[in-house]
């Protein structure tokens, strides 16, 4: 176990921040952590029914949730977007 | 006696190049220090400023400014008028002088540079001028600055912030010293008045000046008129020395030089110039946006300067007219939000009637930087202003300082870019950031943002460590300049108005 430095920039905030989260913390873990800092101070709250998806900045596809940082072959500060699943919306 | 005219006299006069003999022409003029980019002598010797003025002339000229500021200045002092101005107005002036006294008073240091080892007696002597301006320039405003002093300590950092490692100051310092301080003299030159003084500071210093002057600062408005008449004068240094770069095959190299400088200055002027304009002045002294002076004064003027001097316009053009319209708004956002990182007491700009100001002169701006503006201002009307406040830092752009920011709200687009080496992730804000970075990483590779000095230990864990390294005691920590008096309009009565809490 050890602190891995993401940065993440969640749908609708004006831009990157760093978080920092556990190597064995899952993708879904990530979201959670990024949206408990930021949603409902810089970004209005998603409804229920949304789910959030993460890729790498720049990838054509979404990260697994059930991932691990530690499995992802991430350098430390990679940067992810998180974002709301169109479908689910 | 019949006087000459200045005309017949000024070339010879200072035709001061000799043939050194006790030193070689490489030891007087080394390379790392003068750097002639293997442009003969002679060719230098044709350097032809636009401006000529004698030490005469200056003199007296610089002596009836001086008179005529300072006069204003004394003649003002009892009307009090900082004791009155709005919080707006006090925000700007705080972030005036602590970012522009200091980078004045570095800035002499690069115009002795240029005095001492650019190849042309020509430079030399507009060169010996700037210096002396620049000097003025850090004098005058730091005793502008030390008349607030006694009615709000923030004005401590007019003088203090430039030996602070606060990351807004990091960010300046950072720029300043790549373009003027650690480059050879005529490299200096071109970046330093072309890249800054021809480029932008008709922002900072007409814009600002003419703003002034409606706030009733006509004090500042003076001031400020008198160094945008010596930054006019001095700034010509740089088009005739690019012009002989240009006709002597050492075009590329020019373009390059113009195009780092253009680019540094332009992120620290949309975060000081955009933010004054768009959001610190008072909106009943309100004209122009940002987006206006810098499509009028910047992509227009500037642009067909480095055209008419036979420069292309820097590659990253479009990139730039999108960005007056992004840059400054997100990094409002977070120049707000995390307050209590700057010295000054920010200002929110974001009313009701400064939203619709935004919105006219933005299109879009509600449906973007606006939603996130949304979130706050609900925060603030709940009383939750702990939430008004991210827990998590930004991102720092490894070139420029500032944040990594992209377009809020519904059409939310994040912009990232990044270089590794040595397993270490740099991030950009642009992609001229980027560039820049790329076309030398030995020399910017060892510089840390003031976020990679959190996460390598440089700065200790605890809140208290992070403000200390800043030299940020907790009296001199940023507040909301309003105390949240603007969420739903300046007019509101204290009933009105979300319970007051410390900002």
């Amino acid at each position: 176990m050890a602190d891995f430095p993401l940065a993440i920039n969640i749908q609708g905030d004006y831009g990157y921040k760093v978080i920092v989260v556990d190597d064995q913390n899952t993708i879904e873990e990530v979201i959670k952590t990024s949206v408990d800092q930021i949603v409902g101070v810089l970004v209005a709250p998603f409804s229920k029914e949304t789910k959030l998806r993460a890729w790498i900045h720049g990838a054509d596809r979404p990260l697994d949730n059930n991932l691990k940082v530690s499995d992802a072959n991430f350098i430390q500060m990679e940067a992810l977007q998180i974002y709301a699943e169109k479908n689910s919306e | 006696m019949a006087l000459l005219k200045m005309e017949e006299w000024y070339d010879v006069a200072r035709e001061t190049n000799w043939t050194p003999s006790y030193v070689t022409q490489d030891e007087l003029y080394p390379a790392p220090m003068s750097n002639s980019y293997d442009i003969p002598l002679e060719k230098w010797e044709s350097f032809d400023e636009p401006y000529k003025s004698t030490y005469r002339d200056y003199v007296k000229a610089q002596r009836d400014k001086d008179v005529s500021a300072y006069s204003v200045k004394t003649a003002l002092a009892r009307a009090e008028f900082f004791k009155n101005a709005s919080p707006h107005w006090k925000a700007l002036l705080a972030l005036h002088f602590s970012a522009v006294c200091w980078a004045e008073f570095h800035s002499a240091s690069a115009f002795a540079r240029m005095t001492r080892f650019c190849q042309s007696p020509g430079m030399r002597n507009m060169a010996t001028f700037g210096t002396l301006d620049e000097i003025r320039h850090g004098q005058i405003q730091i005793y502008f600055a030390y008349e607030f002093l006694k009615h709000d300590a923030v004005f401590d950092w007019c003088h203090k912030s430039s030996k602070t490692e606060n990351w807004i100051i990091i960010s300046l310092r950072h720029a300043l010293d790549d373009i003027a301080h650690t480059r050879d003299a005529t490299s200096a030159a071109i970046m330093l008045n072309m890249g800054l003084e021809l480029a932008f500071t008709n922002l900072q210093f007409v814009a600002l000046s003419a703003d002034a002057a409606k706030c009733g600062d006509h004090s500042f408005a003076t001031m400020l008129q008198s160094i945008q008449t010596d930054e006019a004068r001095h700034a010509q240094i740089g088009e005739p020395i690019v012009r002989i770069m240009v006709e002597n095959g050492k075009k590329k190299e020019a373009q390059q030089l113009v195009e780092i400088a253009f680019w540094r200055m332009w992120k620290q002027f949309s975060a000081l110039s955009g933010i004054g304009m768009d959001y610190y002045t008072p909106l009943e002294h309100r004209e122009n946006s940002l987006k206006d002076f810098m499509e009028e004064w910047v992509i227009g003027q500037f642009g067909r300067t480095v055209q008419a001097l036979g420069l292309d316009l820097p590659w990253y053009w479009d990139i730039l007219k999108k960005d007056i319209s992004n840059f400054h708004h997100a990094n409002q956002i977070g120049v707000y939000v995390y307050r209590a990182t700057e010295w000054w007491r920010p200002i929110a700009g974001t009313s009701p009637e400064e939203r619709d100001w935004l919105e006219d002169k933005y299109p879009g701006w509600n449906e973007t930087y606006g939603k996130c503006w949304d979130v706050i201002s609900e925060n603030i009307r709940n009383g939750d202003y702990e939430k008004t406040v991210p827990i998590a830092p930004p991102l720092i752009c490894n070139m420029c300082g500032l944040e990594v920011t992209g377009v809020a709200g519904d059409k939310w687009h994040a912009v990232n870019h990044h270089v590794d080496i040595d397993d270490r992730r740099y991030h950009f804000c642009s992609e001229p950031c980027k560039w820049i970075f790329e076309l030398e990483p030995t020399r910017y590779k060892g510089h840390k943002s003031i976020i990679d000095r959190v996460f390598d230990g440089t700065i200790g864990p605890e809140p208290d460590d992070f403000y200390n390294y800043m030299g940020q005691s907790p009296a001199e920590r940023g507040a909301d300049g309003y105390n949240y008096r603007w969420v739903d309009g300046y007019d509101q009565t204290e009933e009105d108005q979300p319970r007051s809490a410390a900002g």
